[in-house]
């Protein structure tokens, strides 16, 4: 009977820390949730005292707050293409053809893309940027961010192509199409899942990614909402709330749609294909 | 329509693996054509290499009068199902018989007619507008001989065509391809690892081993007179008896008895060691004594259906023999095995090729 | 940067763990249909053309970079003055310097604290916890809770950073609500280690949780049935039957969360490694003596020791995780 009283007690203490545990994540979460509609917004956790949407309007009354959205905007597509084009053209020849020493490069791929991170190679990265004058352009941000991008998205859809059958390709080379022909007639419908993947997972990192635009864009204009975001509550005077919250909320809510996109359209499982 | 010739054709992987070993073949003008063995003989390279999905380390490939060796797949007027169809997952029937008409620059009227005629004929009329994850098996595995047919090439080359279908519905895609091979009298070169699927198709048959070719013949030929041991292992849905034997006065010793010149022609070397094979179907068996026969204790019967497979100990040898399947003897009952006359063959140890 | 908590490996590192094992076996030269390579036709020289664009891009912008510090690390070079314009070689002056700069050792130490107390226990402790609590919930709890773990997860960094902004403020913070003290304690002024630590532990678990529920789902039952028929209790069936059959993960798993909180720049956006540098970990330390001080040469040295430990961390994981060059 002792071994039965210590499982429940057990079992209580087990519910109790899955109660805190989970508390404890999600206050910072509902702040999120409640405060843009607060008309008087604080930094406590509490129910919105009077509803409003009036919070969003400051969005539009900040000077760089609509212009980093669109810049995010662009940053993510600028680099989603990028990485989608140059990963796909990459990662099917790599599935299709044994080019020498293929197999070493996508060890070295797998090792550069975890062992060079922001952190390691902000300094380089940003005296190449500086060197090249691509310092506070979005261009700058498209290429190094595509750089980083590319080892893991090459990888992954390397994988993807590797489940394709081949028949299909040499089914269609029989009847005489060409290289070109199959790619565009076969390989690429065949393969759009995995493209589609892969461009909103590149979106997605983009999205949410701080360091490199943050060293790379000095220009408020150009800058996209992860660091604008940074300076509404960094720079002077006592924080807007209201501004933050619903800046916070509009910001966040299309990467919270891209991951339900993605997981509910291609079901991956979550720490495999993709995150942040 | 054309006949294909393969002549001393090699392929060699890197690393060394020989798939094709200097391999000659003629195959004849609208024949439809087995490759049959085991599994890493050879064959589906072979087909391969026909198709030019494969190019040979030396050696030719000609179809009708043209020397093909060189020419890329599109270009050699081949057709090819897949074994597992490789039916593009986002064309619709359709659109996937119509492809290779797509390829040809046909005008979109003519191919999509031309496809709707050929899915017709096959039975297809109703599914043209699915995609293949809609179809069963035997649907998918029709459409691919649809889009094959559309493309009217003059060789058809079948790798495993049967081999994704569940065993009810083979017999009856078995008889189909006999009956389409038959009216489109289109040469055609089919892969299998299946003897009786083989036998049951084929005009001809060549079995292959480790990249060489063990014997062409009709299934009558390949069954009845397999030139080898490995040939007659390979073939017939029960294993025939290969009994080492030693040539002695006029008859053949072995399993404790001697098999005299009524019933085989013995080989010219007296002495001489050799392998003694015949098919249990031509063993008659009988449960009181019969003269020159072999005899034995009987160990095993399994039942076949219409037939029992009796295995016969009989001094250390095991010999197999069919009855029918009211006449089974008693397990451990004394038998008496005689073979038919002239079926009885008689195979070189040193070598397993057929001397008689 | 793409990498602030190091999303790209994750991915891939996960990718071969899981999947890309296999794939070696499926091109090799079977015997019976062959390699099949090359199967549309490409050629070696038009696939060389297919996978350049990739690799300049990876060479100039990931690669050559790497390879940069090395020589960066050896120079004075700084942001302005003259040694920008003309950056001279010092040798290994700038390592000399670290290994004697107490500023340094105290980064090196806040960032092992770091790691060691966010990553290797919290996260590791917090997500098998959830895991293992969490397999007798309803479907509904379960999904609830992950989802509370995820969000976490996937939102902005820059976002989340102020949300515990918000909650740690001394003057209004939930923090300091709940434990009755307004004006409270200003948490990321006075225990600004601790501050980060949380918040990292918080923001990174859904990694863990998931992780190890994968590894828990696929214990074999009749393992955990034969314990219960034996008449373990909780903590023996934990001991004998669940830890052994999830250790790889374990191990993987805590590489993993190590190699990402070491270089994660988040912790920045909280205290931005003040004050006074008592939170700066080594991304802090890097970008402040780097951007902020301008001593590029000095910061090259330090980004290679961090490059050279990320390494070491990756070669580890590869071989735990049986990732070979085929």
């Amino acid at each position: 009977m002792r071994s039965t009283a210590r499982a429940v007690a057990l079992r209580v203490l087990a519910y109790v820390g899955l109660g805190v545990g989970t508390a404890l994540f999600a206050l910072p979460l509902l702040w999120l949730l409640s405060t843009p509609f607060d008309a008087a917004p604080r930094y406590a956790v509490r129910p919105p005292s009077e509803f409003t949407l009036g919070n969003f309007g400051e969005i539009g009354r900040n000077p760089y707050a609509v212009s980093s959205l669109v810049n995010s905007v662009v940053l993510a597509l600028g680099t989603m293409v990028v990485v989608v084009v140059a990963a796909a053209l990459a990662a099917y020849a790599l599935s299709r053809v044994r080019l020498p020493g293929r197999d070493a490069l996508l060890y070295a791929l797998l090792l550069l893309s975890s062992v060079i991170t922001g952190t390691a190679a902000m300094v380089p990265i940003f005296l190449l940027i500086f060197q090249l004058n691509l310092i506070d352009t979005r261009a700058g941000v498209i290429l190094v961010l595509s750089g980083g991008l590319l080892p893991a998205a090459i990888f992954l859809l390397k994988d993807f192509i590797d489940t394709i059958p081949r028949s299909y390709e040499e089914s269609a080379r029989v009847f005489g199409a060409s290289p070109l022909q199959i790619l565009r007639h076969i390989v690429a419908p065949v393969a759009r899942p995995g493209l589609a993947t892969i461009a909103v997972w590149t979106m997605v990192q983009v999205w949410g990614s701080f360091l490199t635009p943050f060293i790379l864009l000095r220009d408020p204009t150009k800058q996209p909402a992860a660091v604008v975001v940074r300076t509404l509550y960094t720079e002077g005077g006592s924080p807007n709330l209201a501004l933050i919250s619903s800046f916070s909320l509009l910001y966040s809510v299309p990467v919270v749609l891209m991951y339900l996109f993605a997981w509910g359209r291609y079901g991956f499982r979550f720490h495999g294909g993709i995150k942040s | 329509m054309a006949d294909v010739e393969l002549r001393a054709l090699t392929k060699e992987f890197p690393g060394g693996v020989r798939a094709l070993d200097t391999l000659d073949l003629t195959v004849a003008d609208g024949e439809f054509f087995a490759l049959l063995g085991p599994s890493g003989c050879g064959k589906t390279t072979l087909l391969r290499t026909i198709a030019g999905l494969e190019a040979p380390t030396s050696g030719q490939v000609r179809i009708g009068d043209r020397d093909v060796t060189g020419l890329v797949p599109g270009a050699r007027d081949v057709a090819m199902v897949f074994q597992d169809y490789a039916l593009f997952p986002h064309m619709t029937v359709l659109d996937n018989i119509a492809y290779p008409l797509k390829i040809k620059r046909q005008s979109r009227p003519e191919r999509s007619g031309r496809a709707r005629g050929v899915g017709a004929n096959l039975g297809l009329a109703a599914l043209m507008d699915r995609r293949p994850a809609a179809l069963s098996g035997g649907q998918q595995q029709r459409v691919a001989l649809a889009r094959a047919v559309a493309c009217h090439p003059s060789v058809f080359l079948f790798d495993e065509p049967l081999s994704n279908l569940d065993a009810r519905l083979r017999l009856e895609a078995r008889t189909f391809l006999k009956r389409l091979q038959r009216e489109l009298a289109v040469t055609t070169i089919f892969v299998t690892h299946d003897q009786a699927e083989a036998l049951a198709l084929a005009d001809r048959i060549a079995v292959m081993e480790a990249g060489r070719i063990r014997q062409v013949g009709t299934p009558r030929e390949v069954f009845g007179r397999p030139a080898n041991t490995f040939v007659a292992n390979f073939i017939g849905s029960t294993p025939m008896n290969l009994l080492p034997g030693v040539v002695s006065g006029g008859g053949v010793a072995v399993a404790g008895g001697t098999l005299t010149p009524s019933t085989i022609t013995p080989p010219t070397a007296p002495g001489e060691r050799v392998i003694v094979g015949v098919r249990p179907e031509y063993v008659s068996l009988s449960t009181t004594p019969v003269d020159g026969a072999l005899t034995g204790e009987v160990s095993i019967i399994e039942h076949l259906g219409a037939v029992s497979l009796v295995t016969v100990e009989a001094d250390g040898a095991l010999i197999g023999a069919t009855v029918p399947e009211d006449r089974e003897p008693v397990p451990g009952s004394r038998v008496w095995l005689s073979p038919a006359p002239g079926r009885v063959l008689i195979y070189r140890e040193s070598d397993g090729e057929l001397v008689t | 940067m793409g990498w602030a908590r190091l999303p790209a490996a994750e991915p891939a590192l996960d990718a071969v763990a899981t999947g890309a094992t296999a794939a070696p076996a499926a091109t090799m030269p079977a015997g019976r249909a062959g390699p099949a390579t090359d199967v549309v036709g490409l050629g070696r020289w038009r696939a060389l053309g297919f996978v350049t664009p990739g690799l300049v891009l990876i060479g100039v912008f990931l690669v050559f970079p790497a390879l940069w510090t090395l020589y960066i690390g050896v120079t004075d070079y700084r942001l302005t003055g003259t040694a920008a314009r003309a950056p001279q070689i010092v040798g290994l002056e700038n390592y000399r310097r670290a290994l004697t700069d107490p500023t340094f050792y105290r980064s090196m130490w806040l960032t092992l604290v770091f790691v060691l107390g966010s990553a290797v226990l919290g996260q590791n402790l917090l997500g098998f916890f959830f895991a293992y609590a969490l397999r007798p919930a309803r479907p509904a709890v379960r999904r609830l809770v992950e989802a509370l773990v995820l969000l976490a997860w996937i939102l902005p960094s820059s976002v989340v950073a102020f949300l515990w902004i918000a909650m740690l403020d001394r003057d209004g913070g939930t923090v300091n609500v709940l434990l009755g003290q307004v004006p409270g304690v200003a948490w990321l002024i006075e225990y600004p280690m601790v501050a980060i630590v949380v918040f990292n532990i918080w923001r990174g678990t859904a990694f863990s949780m998931m992780l190890y529920s994968a590894a828990l789902s696929g214990v074999p039952p009749s393992q955990l049935e034969t314990a219960r028929l034996a008449g373990a209790s909780t903590g023996q069936t934990l001991r004998d039957v669940i830890l052994p059959n999830i250790r790889r993960y374990a191990l993987t798993n805590t590489l993993l969360i190590t190699l990402w909180t070491f270089n994660d720049f988040t912790p920045f956006l909280l205290t931005a490694g003040g004050p006074n540098h008592r939170s700066e970990v080594v991304a802090a330390y890097i970008y402040n003596t780097a951007i902020v001080g301008g001593e590029m040469g000095y910061s090259g040295a330090i980004s290679l020791l961090v490059l050279l430990v990320n390494l070491l961390l990756a070669l580890v994981y590869l071989r735990v995780a049986r990732v070979r060059p085929a």
